[in-house]
């Protein structure tokens, strides 16, 4: 999306009146975006940056009181920052990682050329589409012991003894690992979609030449596919990464661990004990870290030069 | 002959790709049995567990012996009712308002990112991409104060203006909070769309004397109503499935969305899985139409790089 008529650029010797009005116009254009995001933006991002500096307790009355780095030292120290830390990054890593895998796959069957392909690529919508508390509800069904699906089938495929009915979410590591697969069913879908507009800009030619060089399909997708998809996965790759960061809702849903992920402990130290200092430390962590990440996008979309920056 | 043919024929079926494509058919359509089991396959047990009766889902069977409206009629009365049609209009309130504010100061502040050139452009787009990308959690503190404490819109030093009661529990904060996502969003969004109208029409406009504000409303907003369609359906499907504001600002069903409603389920009825599963089908019935319905219009924003989830 180049802009068609942008001038070379050149040094502009000064503004003529014409410049001066478009300017004048953006800027009056802009005034209500201008605003409301700096009142619920920029102000709170600033404000939460100030009060990650201070002691402020809603609960038990007292006065904010400055302590320096104090609220940074006092979550590095602590033993459940760094199991919520690990827990986000087995998540992400595992569920980003799945969904590449599989929507890479299923973006190359839906490029395909076969009746009833636009039914079949509606139909993957339908989990993207859905609440995620309500996949979430789905998953946390589909894991219950005894009657819920998950064992149901395994029973009669006997892949599980009759007499073994496990209990899928005992432990922290495996409600992050269940809560990561309902996860992995919902986003597929936007990975798929996003690969599938990728697949779609790959010359045919290039296939062509390889069917004449008797290249088989593993062939054509080692030195064409995956070379020619590389940006755009990686650009998908960046975005579901910081999408599966801020996972919480739906392990909401499987547990009231908040040591499952950084967010949701973010969320309870604000919410539940009402330690805003420690709170808006933790996420201005957070903060930091996706914003290196969205520095990496923002590069990327530079160079892919498909974006009007 | 005919029968060595077919013998060939259906060899090939399993051995070479059609013209221009890259799997065998039969490889290819065993990829879509298996892409439709794992995507509609949970999707089906949570429309055949909200046809159930409980004892059946409780004894293991997948599919309801005797289908019954029953867990939607106990879903849609009494006090589980009210509840849900509140959650429901709720819902629908804070998304749609948010929606319809969000296109409109989005269309004007992403024609001036668009089209005029001022000084700053370039590090606004970029300030806009990062908001865009990261997470609730880091302003939900301060945003929670302000909610508090009410939104305070007089002008500096003069005492003029007005300072709204106290928000929380209320719609309006929901659509105030879901502003700070879906503005920077759609601002993004549509300044992308809007550069790729063509400026020829709009050039044309100029000569017959409109003057920009004319050809923005008259030529280049028209021209670009698939892309601001697209940037609403997206605005709209996030509202409807945002949780972290709506847990942290709403108390009572004056204000309660879906997806808390959805969620509280899980405490309150924990045995009832055919109340919760209909739920669940209500409650994402909204969306996933829309998303069916509207199939293009999301593949095309979502490919137009803004992207989010």
């Amino acid at each position: 999306m180049a802009e068609p008529n942008a001038a070379p650029k050149r040094k502009r010797a000064k503004f003529t009146p014409a410049m001066r009005h478009d300017a004048l116009l953006a800027y009056v254009l802009l005034v209500p975006t201008i605003y409301i995001l700096f009142r619920i933006f920029i102000v709170p991002i600033f404000q939460s940056s100030v009060w990650s500096l201070y002691k402020y307790n809603l609960m038990d009355g007292s006065d904010p009181k400055p302590v320096g780095l104090g609220n940074y030292a006092d979550i590095f120290k602590l033993q459940d920052f760094w199991t919520s830390m690990g827990n986000t990054v087995y998540f992400t890593v595992f569920s980003v990682a799945a969904e590449l895998a599989i929507g890479f796959f299923a973006a190359l069957l839906l490029n395909h050329a076969f009746k009833g392909r636009l039914l079949f690529r509606g139909m993957i919508m339908i989990p993207w589409a859905m609440l995620t508390l309500v996949s979430g509800l789905l998953w946390n069904w589909i894991y219950q012991p005894g009657y819920g699906a998950l064992t149901v089938v395994l029973h009669n495929l006997h892949l599980l003894p009759d007499s073994s009915n496990p209990l899928w979410l005992s432990s922290s590591t495996k409600v992050v690992t269940f809560s990561a697969i309902a996860d992995i069913w919902k986003m597929t879908p936007f990975m798929t979609l996003l690969l599938l507009a990728g697949l779609q800009h790959i010359p045919h030619s290039l296939y062509e030449a390889a069917v004449i060089d008797g290249a088989g399909f593993w062939k054509k997708l080692r030195h064409i596919t995956v070379p020619q998809l590389l940006p755009t996965a990686i650009v998908a790759v960046i975005l579901r990464i910081i999408g599966a960061y801020r996972v919480y809702d739906i392990l909401t849903v499987f547990t009231g661990d908040a040591k499952t992920s950084t967010s949701y402990l973010t969320y309870n130290y604000a919410f539940r004990y009402f330690y805003l200092g420690k709170a808006s430390a933790m996420a201005w962590v957070s903060t930091l870290l996706i914003l290196i990440l969205v520095i990496v996008y923002m590069v990327l979309l530079k160079r892919n030069q498909d974006s009007h920056l | 002959m005919e029968s060595t043919n077919r013998g060939a024929g259906i060899r090939r079926w399993f051995t070479r790709p059609l013209d221009g494509d890259l799997m065998p058919p039969f490889y290819l359509w065993l990829g879509i049995a298996l892409l439709t089991l794992f995507t509609m396959g949970p999707f089906v047990y949570l429309l055949t567990s909200s046809l159930s009766l409980t004892r059946d889902l409780l004894s293991g069977h997948l599919l309801p012996h005797a289908p019954t409206w029953l867990n939607y009629r106990h879903l849609l009365a009494g006090t589980v009712g009210s509840d849900f049609f509140h959650a429901l209009r709720n819902s629908f309130t804070v998304s749609a308002l948010t929606t319809v504010l969000t296109i409109v100061v989005g269309t004007l502040g992403g024609y001036a990112l668009a089209r005029l050139k001022f000084p700053l452009r370039v590090t606004l787009l970029f300030i806009i991409l990062a908001m865009q990308l990261l997470p609730s959690i880091s302003i939900i503190v301060p945003l929670y104060v302000m909610m508090r404490d009410g939104i305070d819109f007089s002008i500096p030093f003069t005492g003029i203006g007005w300072h709204t009661p106290p928000l929380l529990d209320t719609n309006a904060a929901l659509i105030a909070a879901n502003l700070s996502f879906s503005l920077p969003y759609a601002a993004w969004l549509l300044s992308g769309y809007l550069q790729s109208v063509s400026r020829e029409l709009e050039e044309a406009a100029y000569i017959d004397g409109c003057g920009r504000l004319g050809t923005m409303v008259r030529i280049l907003v028209p021209l670009a109503m698939p892309g601001i369609a697209a940037t609403a359906i997206f605005t709209f499907l996030n509202c409807w499935d945002e949780f972290i504001y709506a847990n942290a600002f709403t108390q009572t069903v004056a204000s309660k969305t879906l997806p808390i409603v959805v969620r509280e389920f899980i405490g309150k009825h924990s045995i009832d899985w055919g109340l919760m599963t209909a739920g669940g089908v209500v409650a994402s019935l909204p969306p996933v139409i829309i998303s069916l319905v509207l199939y293009r219009y999301i593949v095309s924003g979502l490919s137009a790089g803004g992207v989010k989830e």
